[in-house]
This record gives structure tokens, C-alpha cells and sequence, in this order.
């Protein structure tokens, strides 16, 4: 490693991106295993970099922006979980053998090793193996999808190279992960990877914009030379840098600051998440018509960004910090 | 022959003075037809809708006109029902007030209609109208180009002289509907390009000839309704050139001023419908129920009804001023504007809601997200078609404030 991790990492991911979004899921995954960009967070012990979360960000930020079929940002936190747990399934999912899903809706019911219940919205979990999913008692389980008493069927979402899936299960064979610090960092790193992934497609997105805007004339001028449009570009920068600013002291305290850290994630949640759909949506404007067309390609990434910023649900971020100004004024 | 006009119990509207007991009476009439005939599965909110194929959209929309819910304000002596835009007011509610299939011709009622009875001679409007409100003739609106969208004074596809006829060559693209239309309200360069807006004419080129190939364009939302129309020396004959030589723009203007300002006049109260859909859906699931109690959106759900009311004033006014006689002008940019822009908030907001959802959703809930996911994406395109935002607030900068270019 050069003195820059990190800059290394996001090179590797940019490459790597770009031939895994044309790929199936599960050659994507081997791609990006071959290039060990999925053990990103995991120990060494099972075949990872043990690197902390600023260089996951910087993966998901590439293969959100190419469109890489997989949910690259939670199979890198799973094999970080796994690795004391179930450090074969951790080592099948860095070298990209085995892709792993994560619900986000719904609640296994875990009894003597076996789970019961209905869960959903696991990105691309028709093409899944393992399935991490909320259990009761605040900690999850971990399924394995081929297993007897398994049933996965695909939902209608928004994400069209991820579609979601609904996981049905019967007295399956599961592991328990139990509702410690290792699966709440899980849960609240997911969250810091989706914002970082969809401020990386926005970023894309706006670059796209600027260079569309470049090259289209319209009344006997390049576009980009009207200043409502040089200022429109502009507001779009402004939001994309203070969302940016936001998410990179987010992760560069987490793990280390645990009271600074929470109030640093609702500030992210909060940025990134109402900034990234709508600099989309302002880069697919900017195309004219072209830009509500399928082969442009930007609504990919807004159907992905949207869904991200469901999931951050910065109204409940806002709500959440609402309730802890003393606490962010105190540090 | 009009059902909502024949019979005793018709309310005597017609010429003479408008009523308001009229327009009540009217539009219970309108209220009770559609509640009676609107098919289930055709309603946006039916857990097993199923939208209505083009035949089946053709017959129903036929029927509407019948039922006096179309071609209201048009003359009697090309099939409408003579009446003035008060009732059209009234038909246009009452289809907004349910979750009803958009029309497969609303270029024909709507544009190239208002235009034809504006421009065209008396014997293109016996041929043009009924065929319109009858659904024998679909159109299409073809004047956006690849190098002309926002600047289409500067299009290029050209129609020349050939006897009487004209022969047109040239490409469009983004048109609505094209590849099931029978004619195109084409807008095309009659003189030389330095002359751009002056040299422009408008015709009404029937759309299945050799000359002419349509394919359509994937749109974002996995839909394919708008198309790249290709004119390879295609035929215009002499009866279908619309208007003045050379008048296009100004009609073109016009068709644009009505495409801002009074189509789809439905649309606040479809709006309204939408967000009646989505508070119905939420009552019926705890967890739903439960954010639209929480104050943060309490306070946006209530400024969509605010943006509704708006609009709604809006449309109603220019009504009033259309039927004293006032043209439209710029104010289709503030209406146009102003619903473009709250209803993607709406969307949005629409979408972040049901996410929230109890898991696995009902069937109801489920069709609401699949619903509000499409008019999600859907509405993207709404501030850029019909001239994008950039444009309506140029004109209204322009025509509205009447700033000057030069201090
Ligand atoms: C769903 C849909 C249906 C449509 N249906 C039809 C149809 O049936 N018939 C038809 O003729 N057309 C149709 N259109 C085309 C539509 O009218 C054009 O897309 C629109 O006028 C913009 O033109 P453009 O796509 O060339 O974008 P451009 O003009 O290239 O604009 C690109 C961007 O630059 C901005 N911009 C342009 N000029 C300026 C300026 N001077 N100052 C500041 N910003 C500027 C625009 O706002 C836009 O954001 C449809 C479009 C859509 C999306």
C-alpha cells in the first residue's frame, strides 16, 4: 500500500466498477473479490485489509456511480461482522464466491438455531446466498438462501439492477448474530456507506451534467455559457460539498469518537440524504428531454440514490439531533 | 347527439348566461355517469388495475364525448357541445376528482383541436373535429427537434412546395403518442433558416405514408410513448396545410400558450385525488398512520393542499378571463410552473411516506407505492416537457415582468 490507502482504493474501485456494472451479479462479485476491494473493512484472518470505513466509502462511491449489480457496501460491513462468527462465509464473500444480501424490513423470529418470518427489501437477493437479517431480540441472524425452509421471491422497488427481495422462512437453519456493538456499528456503518454511495453517483451525475451542458448548443451558444444554468450548476456544487463535508467527518470519527460520532452520522444522514437524490434530479433537467430517457442512464441512479435516501430518512436523522443539541454544542 | 343534453332531466344549459344551479346540475350528472361506468380495474388505485388498451381507450373516450365530458366548450356544428369553458371546468373536475386512465388523444383535444378552431378553414374543421372527438383520428405534436428544443426557431425540417402539395423532410423527436397517431401537428421551415421564427408553417400531416417512419423512445419510467419521427419526402396534401404561410410561429405560440394553460384542466384536482389516495392508504396501516401524525410531515402534507388550492385558483381564473374574452398570454407559465414544481415535491414526498410502511404491505399499500413510484419518475419529465422550467421562467421574465434586455 502507497502512503494514500485510501487514494489507492478508490483507483482500484473505479476500474474494477467499470467492467463489474456490465457484469451478472455473480461475476461482478468475483471481480471485485480478485481485486479485494470487497475485504475492504475485513480482518486479515479472512482474507481482508482491515481498513477503516473512509476507504469502504470510497469503494461504494465507485461502484455507485458505475452501477455494480451487488450491494457492495453491505458485503463488505458483512464480512467484517462474520468474520468472528462465521469466518467461512466471511472468506467466501471477500474472495467474491458467495454474495450476501441484507434485509431492511421485517423481523425473523430466531428459536433453537432455526428461524421463522418474512423479510424484505434484501438488494439484489435473488442472486444472494446468505441472507443477514433483523431477528427479535435486537440482533439478527444469518441464513444460508439455498437451505430447506428458504423461500425468496423478487418485490417491486425502484432499483432496477438490485431488485429487492422478500424472504420467506420456515423452521430455517440460521445463525444467530447477537444485538452487540459489532451488529450495531453494522447497522449504523450501512448507513454511512449509502450515503457515500449516492453522493458518489451524484457527484457522477453532476460531472455528466457539466459536460452535456458543454457540448449542447442551443440559441447559437454552448448552454453552459447561459448564466441561469452556470448558477444552477453552481447551486448543485454547493449542496454536493456541504453533503461531502458532512459525510467526510462522519467517517473519519467513526469508530473513534463515540459521542462526536452520533451527532456526525444524523448530520450526514441528514445532508446526504436530501442532497443526493435532488442533484440527480437537477442533472437529469439539465439533459432536456434526453435526460427522461432510459439509455441515458441517469435514472439509474436515481432510482439508487432515492432508495439510499429512504433509507437515511433524514427527517428522522433531523428529528433525532433535534433532541441532542446540548450534546453537539458540548463537543 | 349529447346525452348530457337531451332528455327532461338535462339541465338547460346553452347558450344565454352561465348558472351556477346549471353547473351543479351538470356536474352531478357527470359525477353519477362516471361513478356508474368507470371500469375498477382501470382506477389508479385498485389493488388489480389493469389500465385499459388502446381499443378499450378508444371506445371510452368516445363515449366521454357522448356523455358531454369532451368537446364541451366546442361548436355544435363540428360535434361539441356547444356549451362555453365554465362547463368544460366542470367535466374537467369531475374526472380529475378520480383516479381515471389519461387520454390517448389529449394532444388532439387539447392542442391541435383549440388550434384548428382557431386557424383552420371551415371545411378542415368539419374533416378535423369530429374525427377528434369521435377517437377516428389520434394526434401527435411534432415540432421539437434534436438540434431545436428549447430554440426551436431554429428547426430545420422542411417542407417544400410540390404543385399544391408540400413534401417535408426532416427529423423530430420526442413526440408524444407518434407511434399510435394518425396525424402530426407538424411544425415546419417554409423559408430560409435566417429567417428562423418567421419562416415557419404548420401542417397536419397524416402520419401513415411511406414517407414517414416513427420509432419510439425508452423513456426512464420503462415506458415507451415518445418517438423520433422521421420524414423522408413526405406528402402534405393541399387541404392539410393549417393557417397562414408563414404564420406557424404565431400559431405555434398559441398552441403552446394552451398547452401551458388550459390542457389537462383536470390536473389540481387529479393532484388532489392523489393525495386523497395516498392519506387513505396511510389511515389504513398503523405504521403510516403513524407518520402522517408526526408534525414534520403533517406540515408537508398540508402544503401540497396549499399548492392544490393555488392551482386550482389559478386554473379557474384564467377560465373566467378566457370566457370574458382575454387571451392567456405568459400566465400558462405560472400555471404550468407552479403544478410542475409542487408535484414533484408531491411525489417525492408521496414516495418517502409509504416507504415507511408496515412490512410485508397490504395489497393496498402496495399498489400506492407502485403507483406513487411511477408518478415519481413520471414527474421528472413534467418541468421539462412543454418547455422546460428554464424557459417558463424566461417568459415569464419576458412577457409576465416585461423586463427589459438591455438596461
Ligand atoms: C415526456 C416528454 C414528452 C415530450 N413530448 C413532446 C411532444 O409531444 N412534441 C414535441 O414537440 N416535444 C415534446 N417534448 C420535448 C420538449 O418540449 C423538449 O424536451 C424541451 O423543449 C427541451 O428541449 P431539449 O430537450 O432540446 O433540451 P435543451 O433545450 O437542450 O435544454 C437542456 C437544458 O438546458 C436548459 N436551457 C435551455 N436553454 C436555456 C437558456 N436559454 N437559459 C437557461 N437554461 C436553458 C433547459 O431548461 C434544459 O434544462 C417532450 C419532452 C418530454 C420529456
Amino acid at each position: 500500500m502507497s502512503d494514500d490507502p485510501i487514494r489507492e482504493i478508490a483507483e482500484s474501485a473505479a476500474r474494477a466498477a467499470a467492467l463489474a456494472a456490465a457484469m451478472e451479479p455473480a461475476a461482478a462479485a468475483r471481480r471485485l473479490g480478485e481485486d479485494g476491494l470487497l475485504g475492504v473493512l475485513a480482518p486479515e484472518a479472512v482474507g481482508g485489509l482491515g481498513l477503516p470505513l473512509a476507504a469502504a466509502a470510497a469503494v461504494v462511491a465507485a461502484t455507485e456511480s458505475a452501477l455494480v449489480p451487488l450491494p457492495v457496501g453491505e458485503a463488505m460491513l458483512a464480512a467484517r461482522l462474520l468474520a468472528g462468527p462465521a469466518p467461512e462465509v466471511a472468506s467466501a464473500i471477500v474472495a467474491g464466491e458467495a454474495i450476501v444480501a441484507v434485509a431492511t424490513a421485517g423481523t425473523l423470529t430466531l428459536a433453537g438455531g432455526t428461524v421463522t418470518g418474512t423479510v424484505g427489501r434484501a438488494q439484489a437477493g435473488l442472486a444472494a446466498r446468505w441472507l443477514v437479517a433483523p431477528a427479535t431480540g435486537g440482533g439478527a441472524a444469518l441464513l444460508d438462501l439455498s437451505a430447506p425452509g428458504v423461500a425468496v421471491e423478487e418485490e417491486k422497488g425502484l432499483d432496477l439492477e438490485r431488485p429487492p427481495a422478500r424472504v420467506t422462512a420456515t423452521g430455517a437453519a440460521a445463525i444467530a448474530l447477537p444485538a452487540d456493538d459489532a451488529w450495531a456499528a453494522f447497522q449504523a456503518d450501512a448507513l454511512l456507506l449509502r450515503a457515500a454511495g449516492a453522493l458518489g453517483a451524484a457527484e457522477h451525475c453532476l460531472g455528466r451534467a457539466i459536460d452535456h451542458l458543454s457540448n449542447r448548443r442551443q440559441f447559437g451558444k454552448a448552454l453552459v455559457g447561459f448564466q441561469g444554468l452556470r448558477f444552477e450548476l453552481a447551486r448543485q456544487k454547493l449542496v454536493l460539498e456541504g453533503a461531502r463535508a458532512a459525510l467526510g467527518h462522519a467517517l473519519s470519527v467513526a469508530g473513534q469518537d463515540p459521542r462526536a460520532e452520533g451527532i456526525a452520522r444524523l448530520v450526514a444522514r441528514s445532508a446526504c440524504g436530501d442532497a443526493a437524490p435532488a442533484i440527480i434530479e437537477a442533472a437529469i433537467q439539465l439533459h432536456g428531454g434526453m435526460g427522461f430517457t432510459w439509455d441515458l442512464g441517469l435514472h439509474r441512479q436515481l432510482r439508487r440514490a432515492r432508495d439510499a435516501a429512504l433509507a437515511l430518512d433524514p427527517v428522522a436523522a433531523r428529528a433525532a439531533l433535534a433532541g441532542r443539541l446540548e450534546q453537539a454544542w458540548a463537543a | 347527439m349529447s346525452a348530457v343534453l337531451a332528455g327532461a332531466a338535462a339541465p338547460s344549459i346553452g347558450a344565454g348566461a352561465y348558472r351556477v344551479a346549471d353547473a351543479e346540475a351538470l356536474r352531478t350528472r357527470h359525477r353519477a355517469w362516471l361513478a356508474a361506468n368507470l371500469p375498477a380495474c382501470w382506477r389508479s388505485d385498485n389493488p388489480d388495475y389493469q389500465g385499459p388498451s388502446l381499443d378499450e381507450g378508444q371506445a371510452w373516450e368516445a363515449e366521454l364525448h357522448r356523455q358531454g365530458l369532451w368537446g364541451v366548450a366546442w361548436p355544435k356544428a363540428y360535434g361539441g357541445h356547444g356549451l362555453t369553458l365554465r362547463e368544460h371546468l366542470v367535466a374537467n373536475q369531475e374526472i380529475g376528482r378520480l383516479p381515471m386512465p389519461e387520454s390517448f388523444n389529449s394532444i388532439g383535444k387539447e392542442l391541435a383541436g383549440p388550434i384548428i378552431l382557431a386557424i383552420a378553414t371551415e371545411e378542415q374543421k368539419k374533416r378535423y373535429i369530429p374525427a377528434i372527438l369521435e377517437m377516428r383520428e389520434i394526434w401527435c405534436q411534432g415540432f421539437s427537434e434534436p438540434d431545436s428544443g428549447s430554440d426551436l426557431a431554429s428547426l430545420r425540417t422542411r417542407a417544400v412546395k410540390d404543385g399544391a402539395a408540400w413534401r417535408v423532410t426532416g427529423q423530430k423527436i420526442w413526440t408524444s403518442g407518434a407511434h399510435r397517431a394518425q396525424r402530426c401537428l407538424l411544425l415546419a421551415r417554409t423559408g430560409t433558416m435566417e429567417s428562423r421564427h418567421r419562416g415557419l408553417s404548420l401542417f397536419a400531416l397524416k402520419l401513415d405514408q411511406p414517407g414517414v417512419t416513427v420509432k419510439p423512445i425508452k423513456q426512464m419510467d420503462g415506458n415507451a410513448e415518445f418517438n423520433e419521427v422521421f420524414f423522408d419526402n413526405a406528402l402534405v396534401e393541399p387541404e392539410d396545410a393549417l393557417g397562414e404561410q408563414e404564420k406557424g410561429w404565431a400559431a405555434a405560440v398559441r398552441v403552446l400558450e394552451v398547452e401551458r394553460g388550459t390542457n389537462r384542466m383536470y390536473r389540481a384536482w387529479r393532484l388532489e385525488e392523489e393525495l386523497k389516495h395516498l392519506l387513505t392508504v396511510c389511515r389504513s396501516d398503523p405504521a403510516l398512520a403513524r407518520v402522517i401524525n408526526n408534525p414534520a410531515y403533517v406540515q408537508r402534507i398540508a402544503q401540497v393542499q396549499v399548492d392544490i388550492e393555488i392551482h386550482k385558483r389559478m386554473v379557474e381564473s384564467v377560465v373566467d378571463d378566457l370566457v370574458a374574452g382575454a387571451s392567456i398570454g405568459g400566465r400558462g407559465s405560472l400555471i404550468k410552473q407552479h403544478w410542475s414544481e409542487y408535484h414533484q415535491r408531491q411525489a417525492a414526498l408521496s414516495v418517502e411516506i409509504l416507504d415507511q410502511a408496515s412490512y410485508p404491505p397490504s395489497p393496498a399499500v402496495a399498489r400506492a407505492q407502485q403507483r406513487f413510484r411511477q408518478v415519481y419518475l413520471r414527474a421528472r419529465a413534467e418541468t421539462i416537457y412543454a418547455g422546460t422550467t428554464q424557459i417558463q421562467l424566461g417568459i415569464i421574465a419576458d412577457r409576465i415582468l416585461k423586463l427589459p434586455r438591455e438596461a
